[in-house]
């Protein structure tokens, strides 16, 4: 913290001297041409002492400024700076390279993982597509069948349900001619059999 | 059932009643013409086992019929008894165990003939006849009509049925041709 602190206020004063450097330039420039509308010879003479005079000022600043502020000192932290920093950048370059790898490795993986899911999905999609089919026909084989069975049922309750009404419709007419027919001479007829055969049983 | 019985019970101790002194066949005798007489006489036997009137009133009624019947003193006290006992609704019932557990004693069977026409006279002896035979007791016949027989005769001998009519042949034609048996 210290170091940075002291650091901070080099940099302070070095830049305070630039622009002290700066305003004394601007001074001797404008001196310089301050005295454009005065003789020429007088003019030459003072011209140069104003350098001379500037220079020396830019001189003593400038030397007074590298004798106070560890200019080298200054140049060299900041070179161990901006070399840790690069240090720090290539680590995390680095870093991220490798981090990089591994999301593209893992990018990989999961394309093939993708490309495998989708594999068997599309397997068992195939099963399944089979498996329902493969109902399919047994089912309609099944209501096949059970539609031919109840079809023959069906005839043959139909052809049972027209015997009996056949039958029964004999049977009524049998009867009706019977009872039309049958004369005293058949019911004596009748009895003596029944007598015949109650005499049997015993 | 419990009626029946009941009914059976008290048939038996006038029966009982009927044999010690001899006279069963005559209470028997009484009891059928009582039963007759109820079956024409349908508001007295209404009267007489409707409980809604007072046992009293239903005695005096039962009581006025007995006394200008010729019935015989046990045959009168015991219908009394079965009025007092709120039987006398079965009488009818007890009549015809009667008259079975009477046939029973004197080895008599009845028979039912019934017939689509009328049967001679000599056709029926021989019916009878062949019916002893088969029973070897004496047969008593009661001979209905039924029209719907068509032909022939049907004899019923207690549980016994003896069908020889033209109407069960035509069933028993008709139930064979619907099992698809012609022989």
């Amino acid at each position: 913290m210290i170091g940075l602190m002291g650091t901070k206020r080099k940099i302070a004063l070095l830049h305070g001297c630039c622009a002290l450097i700066g305003l004394v330039f601007l001074w001797g420039v404008g001196l310089a041409y301050g005295g454009g509308d005065n003789a020429v010879a007088h003019e030459s003479g003072t011209v140069l002492i104003a350098r001379l005079i500037n220079f020396a000022l830019l001189f003593i600043i400038l030397f007074v400024v590298i004798k106070k502020t560890d200019i080298k000192g200054f140049f060299s932290a900041r070179r161990e700076g901006i070399r840790q920093k690069l240090d720090s950048l290539t680590r995390q370059k680095n870093e991220t390279e490798i981090r990089c790898q591994e999301l593209e490795q893992k990018l990989k993986e999961f394309e093939q993982k993708k490309k495998e899911i989708i594999e068997q999905f599309k397997a068992d999609g195939e099963e399944e597509k089979k498996r329902i089919i493969s109902r399919a026909h047994e089912r309609a084989r099944q209501i096949l069948e059970h539609a031919d069975l109840t079809i023959k049922e069906e005839i043959q309750e139909a052809r049972d349900n027209l015997s009996q009404e056949l039958v029964e419709i004999a049977t009524q007419k049998a009867q009706a001619i019977i009872a039309r027919d049958i004369t005293d001479s058949d019911q004596d007829h009748l009895v003596n059999e029944f007598i015949d055969r109650v005499e049997k049983l015993h | 059932m419990i009626d029946s019985k009941i009914s059976r019970r008290y048939a038996k101790a006038l029966l009982s009643l009927g044999q010690e002194d001899g006279h069963y066949k005559d209470y028997g005798q009484n009891l059928q013409e009582f039963s007759s007489f109820c079956a024409d006489n349908n508001e007295f036997f209404q009267v007489v086992s409707n409980q809604i009137f007072s046992l009293e009133d239903r005695k005096k009624i039962l009581e006025a019929v007995l006394q200008k019947s010729l019935f015989s003193d046990i045959t009168k006290n015991f219908l009394s008894l079965l009025l007092d006992k709120n039987r006398i609704e079965v009488v009818q019932e007890i009549t015809d165990y009667y008259i079975e557990l009477t046939d029973e004693i004197s080895n008599i069977t009845r028979a039912v003939i019934v017939t689509a026409k009328p049967v001679k006279k000599e056709a029926l002896d021989n019916l009878t006849n062949a019916l002893k035979q088969l029973t070897s007791k004496e047969v008593k016949t009661e001979v209905d009509q039924d029209e719907s027989l068509i032909g022939g005769v049907v004899v019923r001998l207690g549980d016994l049925v003896l069908d020889g009519s033209i109407k069960s042949q035509l069933e028993r034609l008709k139930e064979s041709l619907k099992r698809g048996v012609y022989n």
